[in-house]
């Protein structure tokens, strides 16, 4: 009972003050009761892949929007995830459920690899430079063929789950699970020492930080969630190709997190739900169907001219205000912040929100 | 008497609900060559049925509808494999036509098997889609592979031609082995190919002199072209099937090369192959499916009927033409849509198209002949693809030699 | 051998050259990762190849119609796109992706996925050391050396290309000094944009022309740019004979290999930055606020 009231009072006074948080809450809800009102296969199948994408769009935010290392060759680590789960399952006969962790640590290894080479390098070297190691990996798995599969990849893997709806679930589970932990530890002290570094690294080291070593962490962990991500993937789809490495998955993901708002974690998954499920919807009218992607890059240049810090913060800056003495953000309708009495609109209350 | 009158009634109209159309849903990258072939081959199958009454179901005559489904395979196979399950699941499609990138197809048949959906194929050439059938006959049994024949009976035919070819060399240089270049490039579905070449080219008398193998993408050979001049081959023994067999041909063309090439060359099989190569492609040879010649009684009137309807020739994927009436022919001896009965009529038929005389084996793929489904060899000659092989197909046209000028 | 190496070197490199320095030129100015700059030398050949096969107009004068074009397009999309978006450097990229994707859409609906050949503006060949060469390629090599050898006057004798250095050395100064940061922008953009459209012009008729075609290209020239220092000239033009040459080197020693050349060249710029962090003649920027 005692457990009960603490869950109301946590939900009343921590979620249902903020409206983006109450969106949150009904989103997740959404998700995890959908298919017991809805369960067609190809709708489920979408939200499936929009859940995958999801993972890979907020772990590529840890890493690009946090630190500022902006990551043009994320694939890397998504394909690399992709295929360790699909090698080890099919050829060592491992089931998919142990290898999944397996991809995400050989990811993770790929990625403390990757900020290890990447640890000197500044702004649009450090992107440049990114740009080339899934190219350099591609190259690598070509000079394999048959223990890559070369270009048809490897094919026949076992699912995770029989069926639409337990896949699904697999996949909704998992990203509200990574994305709520990347976000909780984006918004600790770890996330504040990133701010840190992405601000003024100089100044951080300065202040006794060891820069080095928060920045290999990042990669590691952005690493990993995102190769965790491509495992899924490669068994879903039951083909680990090597589409999951190419160029444009990765400038996919540089779209993604820039449209939704870097450094949120949630914008770029709010992204990826508005614009995977839309593209594909897109697709499936036969007039213009095959115009989709046009349609897409012209929605993102427009959406961008109007809002260039992304769309997340935009839609929080309409629903919310920082109040100017405590900094705290309250719903916009308010006329006093809600913790410390200051007005929030009028001639007093002049401050925007970082 | 009222009662079996109602009883009636709600029969007729219960049958009346029923589905009143085929719905076949033809999959492919319709923004690409391959697409566009998959689509018209079947609007042309689609017309001539309907216009002819339609398809006899135990009783019933049932149109043909077509959905059409940018599978965009070339650049995304999750694109591929979300099509798949729209046309399935939303569009409530009956059968499933098509596919082109064997990556993708792969994923796609995982998906049709699940629905149990009879899948044709009519692109893609790697074995491993004909294996599944063999291992695990039970869930695979939906696909069958109308097109083209499986990649390891590509090379029986590829021999079979070179044969030919050599000799008339033998004949006009006066030279007992005939050199021969490899040109392949590099990916896995050719590792097989290139590895059979290099093994059985010595007991046809003819000799190796090297193995060259460029990116599929690659926009410049001049460095093998280059190696290959000096090494003095007569033949370029091309495996090719991207944009690579563009450059080849234009670069051949440029060079003003002795050796002739002889392959695959995909790109070769397309009419926009002369403009692509800036009319430069001369001589260029490769295997390919359609042509004016009488390969069966069909093959000449639908080759011309489609060029007067879409302006160009078919490609292979055109076979989706072959594939809706093999369809329709099963469907009426069978008497029902219900795949699984339809699958064992398949397996036993003999079917007489327009790309050749379909028989298949127990992976579901094609059964390899010459003159029925070995295909025919083309060669560029003045902007034309003219055939040349098998001899025994009316219509044939003499091999040109470049030295022969 | 070496030949064939020497010659084919030179003409790759002439090629990336004409893009690596059109997209230094953008980046040290305006500080825009262009990476559309391809996209436009993509649209510069299908220009040339519409001009080419549907007017009478030869190729002089198609060339130079299809590099105006594109050029002035360019102004165009910068002053609509990019401009308002300026502050933001991440929505900046975004942006470029985005017209690059626009683009290639656009080129894929109206022209079809198939590929195009471009007729050669020159036809035959000729043997310079042992070694047959088009006289297409040797046509690419003579504009490239024009082409950079106009920069080169462009930048170091007008006083639109000093207020260009000028600008990309400090903007703050530069805008104090009385210089329109505006018009030199946009001008830099347009002298950038017509490098590559030339280099899409000339390079058409010995490439395949697709929708696609801008991606290959990026790649290399942004290993190229890295590897020799964004914003600096005289780097790119080394590291365009650099990966020029590696990639000959790879494809004539190797012809089993050839297809590794993208990523050799990538491993060497990987290679370079770990010892050299700014490239090799790179300046490292200030943090600007």
């Amino acid at each position: 009972m005692y457990w009960l009231r603490r869950a109301w009072a946590e939900l009343r006074d921590e979620v249902f003050v903020l409206p983006s948080r109450t969106l949150a809450l009904v989103w997740a809800l959404g998700l995890l009761l959908l298919p017991l009102v809805y369960d067609d296969p190809y709708v489920l199948r979408i939200l499936t892949m929009t859940c995958l994408f999801a993972i890979f769009a907020a772990s590529w935010d840890l890493l690009a929007g946090y630190t500022g290392q902006v990551n043009f060759g994320h694939a890397l680590f998504f394909g690399a995830g992709a295929y360790t789960s699909a090698l080890l399952s099919l050829r060592l006969g491992i089931t998919p459920w142990i290898t999944i962790w397996a991809g995400a640590a050989v990811a993770l290894l790929f990625g403390y690899l990757a900020g290890y080479l990447c640890l000197r390098l500044r702004g649009s070297y450090l992107s440049l430079a990114t740009l080339a190691f899934p190219l350099i990996a591609l190259g690598l798995l070509f000079a394999f063929p048959e223990f890559s599969g070369g270009e048809l990849g490897i094919s026949g893997l076992r699912r995770l789950a029989n069926g639409p709806t337990p896949n699904y679930y697999i996949a909704a589970v998992s990203m509200l699970a990574i994305v709520l932990g990347l976000w909780q530890l984006a918004d600790s002290r770890f996330g504040i020492v990133l701010h840190a570094i992405r601000d003024d690294e100089v100044a951080a080291r300065a202040s006794g930080i060891n820069t080095l070593r928060y920045k290999l962490a990042v990669f590691a962990l952005s690493a990993a969630a995102a190769g965790f991500s491509g495992a899924l993937f490669a068994h879903y789809l039951r083909v680990a190709g090597p589409s999951t490495l190419e160029v444009a998955l990765s400038f996919q993901v540089v779209i993604w997190g820039i449209f939704g708002g870097v450094a949120t974690i949630y914008g770029p998954v709010v992204a990826v739900f508005i614009l995977y499920p839309l593209t594909e919807w897109l697709g499936s009218f036969r007039s213009f169907g095959e115009l989709r992607l046009l349609i897409f890059a012209v929605i993102v240049l427009l959406v961008l001219l109007f809002m260039p810090r992304g769309l997340t913060p935009w839609l929080r800056d309409k629903l919310e205000t920082a109040c100017p003495r405590c900094k705290q953000r309250n719903r916009a309708w308010r006329s006093v912040c809600r913790l410390c009495g200051a007005p929030l609109s009028g001639a007093d209350a002049k401050i925007k929100p970082a | 008497m009222l009662r079996i009158l109602a009883t009636l009634g709600a029969l007729a109209l219960a049958s009346g609900v029923q589905a009143q159309t085929i719905k076949i849903a033809i999959l492919g990258p319709m923004a690409f060559v391959q697409g566009e072939n998959h689509w018209a081959g079947a609007e042309m199958a689609r017309d001539e049925i309907n216009k002819a009454g339609g398809v006899h179901v135990g009783g019933r005559r049932l149109q043909i509808e077509l959905i059409r489904a940018d599978t965009n395979e070339s650049n995304s196979v999750p694109d591929a494999t979300n099509a798949i399950e729209r046309v399935i699941t939303r569009d409530k499609a009956d059968f499933l036509v098509g596919g082109f990138r064997s990556e993708a197809v792969l994923a796609m048949q995982e998906i049709a098997m699940d629905y149990k959906k009879l899948f044709l194929g009519a692109g893609a050439a790697h074995s491993k889609l004909g294996l599944n059938v063999e291992q695990n006959y039970e869930r695979y049994k939906y696909w069958f592979r109308i097109a083209p024949t499986k990649d390891v009976d590509l090379v029986r035919t590829l021999f079979a031609v070179l044969g030919s070819i050599g000799q008339q060399i033998r004949t006009d240089l006066k030279t007992d082995t005939p050199k021969v270049a490899i040109l392949a490039e590099k990916a896995i579905w050719t590792e097989a190919l290139v590895a059979a070449v290099q093994k059985n080219l010595p007991a046809m008398k003819m000799e190796v002199v090297g193995t060259w193998q460029p990116s599929a993408k690659a926009t410049d050979v001049t460095a093998e072209l280059s190696a290959i001049e000096r090494s003095g081959a007569h033949i370029v023994f091309t495996i090719l099937s991207d944009v690579v067999g563009i450059t080849v041909g234009r670069q051949m063309g440029e060079r003003r090369m002795k050796a002739v090439a002889w392959g695959i060359n995909v790109e070769g099989q397309k009419e926009e192959f002369w403009q692509a190569t800036a009319g430069k492609a001369q001589y260029v040879s490769t295997l390919d499916t359609f042509a004016e010649v009488e390969m069966t009684p069909q093959t000449v009137a639908f080759v011309r009927a489609f060029k007067a309807r879409y302006g160009k020739a078919p490609t292979y994927n055109a076979a989706t033409y072959d594939a809706i009436m093999i369809l329709k022919k099963a469907i009426e001896q069978a008497g029902t849509t219900e795949a699984d009965k339809l699958i064992p009529v398949i397996e036993k038929m003999e079917y007489v198209g327009a790309a050749g005389t379909d028989t298949w084996d127990k992976r579901h793929d094609l059964v390899w002949a010459v003159g029925k489904t070995a295909g025919i060899a083309v060669q560029w000659q003045d902007g034309k693809k003219v055939p040349f092989w098998p001899p025994s197909v009316k219509g044939m046209q003499p091999f040109k030699m470049p030295h022969s000028n | 051998m070496l030949q064939d190496i020497l010659v084919t070197g030179l003409v790759n490199s002439g090629v990336y050259a004409l893009l690596a320095i059109g997209f230094s030129l953008i980046f040290g100015v305006a500080r825009i990762v262009n990476i559309a700059h391809t996209a436009f030398y993509m649209l510069a050949a299908y220009c040339f190849y519409a001009l080419l096969t549907k007017t009478g107009l030869g190729f002089a004068l198609s060339g130079v119609i299809a590099v105006a074009a594109v050029t002035a397009l360019s102004v165009v999309c910068y002053r609509l796109v990019i401009e308002p978006v300026r502050e933001h450097e991440s929505a900046v990229l975004i942006a470029t992706i985005a017209l690059a994707l626009i683009f290639q859409e656009l080129m894929l609906y109206s022209f079809g996925g198939n590929y195009l050949g471009i007729p050669s503006t020159l036809e035959g060949v000729v043997r310079v050391l042992g070694v047959s060469i088009p006289y297409q390629r040797l046509l690419i090599l003579v504009v490239a050396a024009v082409m950079l050898a106009a920069t080169w006057f462009f930048l170091y004798r007008t006083r639109l290309g000093l207020a260009i250095r000028a600008t990309a050395n400090d903007l703050e100064v530069a805008n104090l000094m009385g210089m329109n940061v505006h018009r030199v922008a946009m001008a830099s953009v347009a002298a950038s944009v017509a490098l590559a459209a030339v280099a899409g012009v000339v390079v058409a008729p010995v490439f395949v022309v697709d929708p696609f075609m801008w991606l290959a290209p990026l790649v290399t020239m942004l290993a190229i740019v890295v590897l020799g220092g964004l914003g600096s000239l005289k780097g790119s033009l080394i590291g365009a004979l650099i990966i020029g040459y590696v990639e000959a080197i790879t494809v004539f020693a190797l012809p089993g290999g050839a297809y590794l050349k993208g990523a050799v060249a990538l491993g060497i710029m990987v290679a370079v930055l770990l010892v050299r962090p700014e490239g090799l003649f790179g300046v490292a920027f200030e943090e600007e606020r």
